[in-house]
């Protein structure tokens, strides 16, 4: 091969694997079976402490107010609802939100990780997406670390007087990304690459996955942004019950 | 003869909703056109009209956990292979999923797949290594022997595991799987949450379709700046009408004698000897399959 055609077939490649990720942008969830066994309860067990905190959470909510149950389940079916949509996309291929973020700001992160472990079983079973053996991994990138992190941006950007959008916008950007991270370290773990071990092999997982969840983790927030507008114009009492908008 | 075509294919949706005792979404597979993107409806309809819709419950999450295991803890491609392949057999079979429908299941974790493996085949670094390298006119993207042979051997454990879990999708509904989790003592306000959740995703997703198709009708959803801001738009209402339902479903619930739990009519379904006995089967099959192997 010249030198011409050497190049040629290496942008071929490198196009051909972006196109190839285009379809996978519902990727960050680990599908079924994709990690080893000890993997699977290891990243189980880690999300039981967020898990119990999060029944108490739910718990002392439904003692308040036995009402807040079907709050909650709706809350549960939207997330659901909204992370199932085919979101518009720069590529015009088929992807996905997380839809965490937006949880995490309307009902705080406690709530939405037991939320977020019915939705991703629920996603299994009726969508495919993700697997069960891999449930907690997904459940610790999805509905714990995404959440967290946006709530604790959101509420940074409160405190240092952000404007409101901007700050809805950076917390479900980042929650977003800070999931595509995770999830890349999780995979990382499991399959550290023979040179260079864990690290290099997160390199290559974040190098694989960033084409499609940067300009992803970019739309996430822009959506969510416009969602939080369009609630603010037309549900500030709703907002106030579920304890947005507090001040 | 299109008239009559059609009134044969409601009656036949009417029969399975009879059938199951829940009045299941319209499925996708029921509107005619063959090709149809796997959403919400789609399995959770196979789910209702599988064969295997009157064995127990509790049976198919053993049967299906089992095989998932086996997969995992034996970790051969011949077991997985084996796996994919008999559990392809059961789930078009018996959970009667038109082979064309199933490969269309199939189909949807193979760019994860695809994407995983490449990254665990493939190394960079900076001194030639590996079987096969490409110059990158930076560092060598390389492959080597061991690297393939983990991303098939991946590749094939994932697909096992991911049939034997759609062995399980297509034959459970997420209802019925509430109540297994009920039966094995999860926290009542989880197997709750669970059952409502289940249901009023189908309730939020119908809106959703109808409000979409409103705004596709008022010029929405036109180039990527307008399909943001009704995306945007369809979502806050969405939310907003969700929670003017939740507050109007508690009301009618506690109307008709809602006190924290719900109580729905379940078939008793007994595991049979013969069905204890497949399982024992396969499994015993898989096993001496791994010592054959070994």
């Amino acid at each position: 091969m010249t030198k011409l055609q050497k190049k040629s077939v290496i942008l071929c490649a490198a196009f051909a694997a972006a196109f190839a990720a285009a379809p996978a942008a519902n990727a960050m969830h680990i599908m079924e079976g994709y990690l080893p066994l000890q993997f699977c309860i290891a990243w189980g067990v880690v999300c039981i402490p967020f898990l119990v905190m999060g029944f108490f959470s739910i718990r002392n909510r439904l003692k308040e107010n036995r009402k807040n149950i079907t709050i909650l389940a709706m809350s549960g079916a939207f997330i659901f609802v909204i992370s199932s949509l085919k979101i518009p996309s720069v590529t015009g291929s088929c992807s996905h939100m997380t839809g965490t973020g937006l949880g995490a700001i309307l009902f705080g992160p406690g709530a939405v990780s037991v939320l977020g472990i019915i939705v991703l079983t629920f996603q299994a079973i009726l969508l495919a997406h993700g697997g069960l053996t891999t449930l907690g991994a997904n459940t610790f990138s999805m509905a714990v670390a995404g959440p967290f992190l946006s709530y604790g941006v959101y509420k940074l950007c409160r405190k240092c007087r952000v404007n409101r959008r901007v700050s809805v916008f950076l917390a479900a950007a980042l929650g977003d990304l800070f999931t595509y991270c995770v999830t890349s370290v999780q995979l990382a773990v499991a399959y550290p690459s023979d040179q260079g071990g864990i690290l290099a092999s997160l390199g290559k997982f974040l190098a694989v996955f960033a084409p499609t969840q940067l300009p992803l983790a970019v739309i996430e927030g822009l959506l969510t942004m416009i969602i939080m507008i369009t609630l603010e114009n037309y549900a500030e009492s709703e907002l106030k019950n579920v304890g947005y908008l507090e001040n | 003869m299109k008239l009559q075509n059609f009134h044969s294919r409601r009656r036949r949706c009417l029969i399975h909703e009879s059938e199951s005792g829940r009045s299941s979404f319209p499925a996708a597979g029921q509107s005619g056109s063959r090709h149809f993107a796997p959403g919400v409806g789609s399995m959770d309809y196979y789910a209702s009209q599988s064969g295997l819709r009157k064995w127990n419950d509790g049976y198919k999450v053993a049967a299906a956990c089992t095989a998932l295991l086996l997969c995992l803890v034996l970790n051969r491609p011949e077991i997985s292979a084996a796996v994919f392949i008999s559990m392809g057999i059961v789930n078009v079979r018996a959970n009667l999923v038109p082979l064309r429908d199933y490969i269309g299941f199939l189909k949807i974790p193979i760019a994860f797949l695809a994407l995983g493996s490449v990254a665990i085949a493939c190394g960079i670094s900076a001194e030639p290594l590996g079987d096969y390298r490409i110059w990158l006119h930076w560092r060598y993207l390389y492959l080597t022997r061991e690297g393939i042979r983990q991303a098939m051997e991946l590749f094939f454990k994932a697909m096992g595991s991911v049939s034997a879990m759609y062995f399980l999708a297509l034959s459970t509904s997420a209802g019925q799987l509430a109540g297994v989790l009920r039966k094995a003592h999860v926290p009542k306000i989880i197997v709750e949450l669970m059952n409502m959740i289940y249901r009023f995703i189908f309730i939020l997703t119908k809106v959703q379709k109808s409000m979409k198709i409103a705004a596709v009708s008022r010029l929405g959803y036109m180039d990527f700046k307008t399909s943001c801001r009704s995306f945007g738009q369809t979502g806050g209402n969405l939310f907003l009408l969700s929670l003017r339902k939740a507050d109007t479903y508690y009301d009618a619930m506690v109307s008709r004698g809602y006190e924290g739990e719900f109580f729905f009519w379940e078939e008793e379904k007994p595991v049979k000897f013969w069905q204890a006995g497949i399982l024992a089967l396969y499994v015993l099959g898989l096993l001496f399959l791994y010592f054959l192997v070994k």
